[in-house]
């Protein structure tokens, strides 16, 4: 019975210091540990073992703080530059897009009349239009796509 | 509080450089130790530190300022460790030479002495140096957040993704390892 007792208080000891509440506040623990040795050693020793942890004082690199600074630094340099690099590919690629469309619109409906203006076979302004714009403009279009893939390659690679 | 948290949400959402070079400086050791007690170890708690400050600087605009900056940090911190020591464990496994990888569970093997060991400063830290590292890292873990770091129940928590009557259960049982060993130490003298 009386164990059961100590149990119930030391319960409430663990209880108090793990929530961090002042053991004034609970007047019941408070007036049993005025008239119990057993859990007056119990608190004791709880918080002498709380207390030991503050013992523990690890050496710390003073190079740590400069290390971390200037990998910070350097890192939010990256961040800051590479979305306006995306941006500008993005807004090229959609570029490049636009004038590959507008290259085999152009190439479908004028060919002839660009042919029979200069005096050439309609064949050769459509070979000339597909080499000189069409497949220029289109290659930044799947270099863009295969971008993905690539930067996952290089991350694999790291 | 609530101010300096919003400031801190402010300065993280934005990517102010300024603000985080001085909560590495307010924090770095206290990130140290809390590393160093959930893994037992000093080695590669530098790095982790490092990364830990880089993934607060990428993804800082998590933080919502709502509550204290100290449980998000050492929630980033644990996650780095996690990640560290599953990818750590994975070489191991799959590594065919005999190099030796230290998990943060394992007890501290090598002859070198322990970080605690090295730590302790008085008498009853000495005393607990070898339990501390032979102790779960979980109830380390929940002793260091809980008294020397100061965090409540609840935001213990979360760091730990635990409901709190674990916490508080990992408490108990951290705190009664302790002080058996102070114990067993009064009775050696």
């Amino acid at each position: 019975m009386q164990s059961d007792n100590h149990k119930l208080f030391q319960q409430m000891i663990d209880e108090t210091l793990a929530s961090g509440t002042p053991l004034q506040e609970d007047r019941t623990l408070r007036e049993h540990l005025q008239s119990c040795a057993v859990c007056e050693e119990y608190l004791n020793s709880s918080t002498r073992a709380i207390a030991s942890l503050a013992g523990f004082s690890f050496a710390v690199d003073p190079m740590l703080h400069a290390k971390v600074s200037a990998s910070l630094s350097r890192r939010a340099q990256q961040l800051e530059a590479t979305p306006l690099s995306r941006r500008r590919w993005v807004f090229a690629c959609i570029g490049a897009f636009v004038l590959t469309v507008a290259g085999t619109l152009f190439d479908l409906q004028f060919h002839s009349l660009i042919a029979a203006f200069f005096k050439v076979p309609g064949v050769h302004v459509q070979q000339g239009l597909l080499h000189f714009w069409i497949v220029s403009s289109l290659s930044p279009v799947l270099l863009f796509l295969l971008l993905p893939l690539l930067s996952r390659q290089k991350e694999r690679a790291l | 509080m609530d101010s300096d948290t919003k400031q801190i949400a402010f300065g993280l959402r934005h990517r102010d450089v300024a603000l985080l070079q001085s909560l590495v400086e307010q924090y770095q050791y206290r990130l140290v130790r809390y590393l160093i007690y959930l893994l037992g170890r000093r080695d590669g708690v530098d790095d982790l530190v490092q990364e830990t400050w880089l993934r607060v600087l990428e993804r800082g605009s998590s933080y919502d300022g709502c509550s204290r900056f100290e449980p998000w940090l050492f929630t980033v911190a644990r996650n780095l460790a996690i990640d560290q020591t599953r990818k750590r464990r994975t070489f191991s496994l799959d590594s065919s030479d005999d190099e030796e990888w230290d998990a943060p569970a394992a007890p501290h093997t090598s002859n070198d002495p322990s970080p605690f060991t090295l730590a302790a400063r008085t008498e009853d830290a000495e005393r607990l140096a070898l339990s501390m590292q032979t102790l779960d890292p979980v109830y380390r873990e929940a002793l260091v957040l809980r008294f020397q770091e100061d965090l409540s129940l609840q935001e213990i928590s979360s760091v730990v993704a635990a409901p709190v009557s674990t916490v508080a259960s990992r408490i108990y049982r951290g705190l009664a390892t302790l002080r058996v060993q102070l114990e067993k130490g009064n009775h050696a003298i």
